[in-house]
C-alpha cells in the first residue's frame, strides 16, 4: 500500500474523533426526525484494498443471506460513495416513520423509494455532519438500489473498480422499538483519501 | 460583462430555465416559484408566495412529503424523488399536446437544504425536471423486450411454445421435483404417418394440419400447462402436479382431439391421428433429458403397437 495513503497517527485519532461526534449527531436528528430512538455503532475507520473489500463486506453483515442494497454518492473536494445494506427484514418496519401512508399492499415501485428514502435519510445525516466538522458542505447524487435479495458479494465485483486501496467508514444501526437493522459503508477512493489527509491536518491545526 | 447584468444574471436564470424551482422555509410558505412552475401549475408566483404550500396544493400527499421536507431541515441533507417510483410530486400536464402517450409529466424532484448564517437550514429549495421523454422511451423499451422475450419462445409455424422453451421449462420443473419433490408428467406425441400428408396434399397442407393440430390441443390445456412443437410433426406437453393416471386422461383427450374430426384444408377433410408417449418422474430419473428419452421410448412403442393410441412408459423392474 502506498505510504501517501496511510493515516498518520494524528490523522487517523481525528477522523475517528470527527466520526464519532458526527454519527453522535446524526443519530439524535435521525431520533427527531423518526421518533424513536436510534441506536448507532461506535464508527469503524480501515484502510481496504480493493481486493479485501468482498471480506470486509461478508464480515459486517456476518451471515450469508441474501442483501438487499442502496448506494450513494457525495461531493465536495472529498468524493465518495456510501452504500446502506439492509438486514433481513429490510425497511418493512418504517412506512409509518417515513411518512407513508398505511396501504394493505405496497407495490414493488413503493418499497424501492422506502429503501431509498431510508438510505438517503442514514447516508445525509452521517455523511453531512462528519464532513461539517471538516468545515464541508456536500452535494449529493439521486440513491440507487444496487441489489435486491442477493448475495453480498454481489453488490461490487473487485475487478471492476476502479480504485486499489479505499478509507472505508463502517456504522451500524438499529432501532430500539423496531425490526431493523442496517450497515452503512462510507468508502473513498485513493484521491479522496490524499485529500481527506490534508483536510484533517487542516482540522488539527485549528485545534 | 457589467456588474449590472452579472447581478441580473442568477435571477434570470432562475426564473427561465427549463424546469421547476421552488424554495418553501420551515413553515412550508412559497419563497420561491419560477415560471416553468407558474406555467404547468397555471398559478402565477403572487398568488402563492408566502402561501403555505399544502394550503395551495391540497392534492399533494402532504405527511409523506412533511416528513422529507422535514429530513432536509434536521438532517441539514439533499433528498430526491424519482418517477420510476413516483412518477410526480405535483400532477402537471405533459407538453406532448399532439403525440400524447401518457396524461401527465413524469417528475424528478432534488431537495436541497439552504444553511443560513446561523448554520441550520433555512429553506429547502426544489428543482423539478421533466422526464417524461425518458419515462415514456423506457416504458416502450420494456414493452419491446418483453415482445422479444416472447417471441423467442414461440415456434413461427403454430405459435405455441418452441423446444427451446419447452427444455427450459422442463428443467426448471425437474428441478423444482429434485427440490421439493413437485410431481410432474410429460406427454410427446406425433401425427401418424405425417409424410404422407405432405406427399399427397403438399406442404402447404402440411402446415395446415401442424396449426390445427396444435389449436386443438392448445385449446384445452391449463394455464400451467406447457405446450409447444418440438420439432418436426412432433408436439410435447409437460403437465405440472398432475400423477400418471390423471396425465393418461390427458394423453387420451389430446389423441382424441386431434383424430376425431378430420382437418379442413381448403374444403378438403384430411384424416390425421396421433401417436402419444406418456411419462412421469420417478426418483431413479437422473436429468430431465432422461425423462424425454423414456417419453420418446413410449412414443416408439405406440407407434409400434399400430399407432393412433397412448402408450405409458414402464420403467424396467427392479
Amino acid at each position: 500500500m502506498n505510504e501517501d495513503l496511510c493515516l498518520s497517527e494524528d490523522q487517523r485519532d481525528a477522523l475517528q474523533e470527527v466520526a464519532n461526534i458526527g454519527m453522535g449527531q446524526a443519530g439524535s436528528a435521525l431520533a427527531r426526525l423518526l421518533d424513536t430512538f436510534v441506536a448507532l455503532s461506535v464508527p469503524r475507520i480501515q484502510l481496504v484494498r480493493v481486493t479485501e473489500l468482498g471480506k470486509a463486506l461478508a464480515d459486517m453483515v456476518g451471515s450469508s443471506c441474501p442483501v438487499t442494497a442502496v448506494r450513494q454518492s457525495f461531493q465536495c473536494d472529498i468524493r465518495g460513495e456510501a452504500i446502506v445494506i439492509y438486514g433481513q427484514e429490510g425497511t418493512n418496519q418504517l412506512w409509518d416513520l417515513m411518512g407513508y401512508e398505511p396501504a394493505d399492499e405496497p407495490d414493488a415501485a413503493a418499497e424501492r423509494e422506502l429503501l431509498v428514502d431510508v438510505a438517503n435519510v442514514l447516508v445525509g445525516a452521517c455523511i453531512c455532519n462528519v464532513f461539517e466538522q471538516l468545515g464541508r458542505s456536500l452535494s449529493f447524487s439521486r440513491p440507487t438500489v444496487i441489489g435486491e435479495n442477493v448475495p453480498v458479494e454481489y453488490l461490487m465485483q473487485p475487478s471492476a473498480l476502479p480504485w486499489k486501496v479505499a478509507l472505508l467508514v463502517e456504522v451500524n444501526f438499529s432501532l430500539r422499538d423496531r425490526q431493523f437493522t442496517s450497515h452503512l459503508l462510507t468508502l473513498m477512493p485513493e484521491d479522496s483519501i490524499r485529500q481527506m489527509k490534508r483536510a484533517l491536518d487542516h482540522f488539527l491545526a485549528s485545534l | 460583462m457589467n456588474d449590472t447584468l452579472a447581478r441580473q444574471l442568477p435571477a434570470f436564470i432562475v426564473d427561465r430555465v427549463d424546469f421547476g424551482i421552488f424554495a418553501v422555509d420551515a413553515d412550508m410558505k412559497l419563497l420561491l416559484w419560477n415560471r416553468f412552475m407558474q406555467f404547468h401549475s397555471g398559478r402565477k408566483a403572487e398568488e402563492v408566495i408566502v402561501r403555505n404550500l399544502f394550503e395551495c396544493f391540497p392534492d399533494l400527499p402532504r405527511k409523506w412529503l412533511e416528513k422529507k421536507f422535514k429530513g432536509v431541515f434536521l438532517l441539514k441533507n439533499f433528498s430526491f424523488t424519482s418517477w420510476e417510483q413516483r412518477p410526480y410530486l405535483l400532477r402537471f400536464g405533459h407538453d406532448r399536446p399532439v403525440t400524447g402517450g401518457t396524461e401527465f409529466m413524469h417528475q424528478d424532484c432534488t431537495f436541497m437544504p439552504l444553511i443560513g448564517a446561523s448554520g441550520e437550514v433555512e429553506a429547502v429549495c426544489v428543482t423539478l425536471f421533466d422526464v417524461t421523454d425518458t419515462s415514456l422511451m423506457h416504458r416502450e423499451l420494456e414493452r419491446a423486450m418483453a415482445a422479444l422475450k416472447e417471441s423467442a419462445n414461440r415456434d413461427g409455424l403454430t405459435g405455441v411454445f418452441n423446444r427451446r422453451h419447452l427444455e427450459e421449462r422442463l428443467a426448471e420443473e425437474f428441478a423444482r421435483y429434485k427440490r421439493y419433490g413437485d410431481r410432474f408428467s410429460f406427454l410427446l406425441f406425433d401425427l401418424d404417418r405425417f409424410k404422407s400428408v405432405n406427399d399427397r396434399y403438399g406442404h402447404l397442407a402440411g402446415d395446415a394440419v401442424l396449426r390445427e393440430a396444435a389449436a386443438r390441443v392448445s385449446a384445452c390445456v391449463r394455464k400451467m400447462d406447457v405446450f409447444g412443437r418440438y420439432g418436426g410433426e412432433e408436439f410435447a406437453l409437460l403437465l405440472p402436479a398432475t400423477d400418471l393416471p390423471s396425465a393418461l386422461i390427458v394423453a387420451e383427450k389430446v389423441r382424441r382431439l386431434i383424430g376425431e374430426q378430420p382437418i379442413d384444408w381448403e374444403g378438403r377433410p384430411i384424416a390425421v391421428t396421433a401417436s402419444v408417449g406418456v411419462n412421469t418422474v420417478r426418483p431413479d430419473i437422473p436429468s430431465y433429458e432422461a425423462l424425454i428419452g423414456e417419453a420418446d421410448r413410449a412414443l416408439y412403442d405406440a407407434k409400434e403397437q399400430g399407432r393412433n393410441r397412448s402408450v405409458v412408459f414402464k420403467p424396467e423392474p427392479g
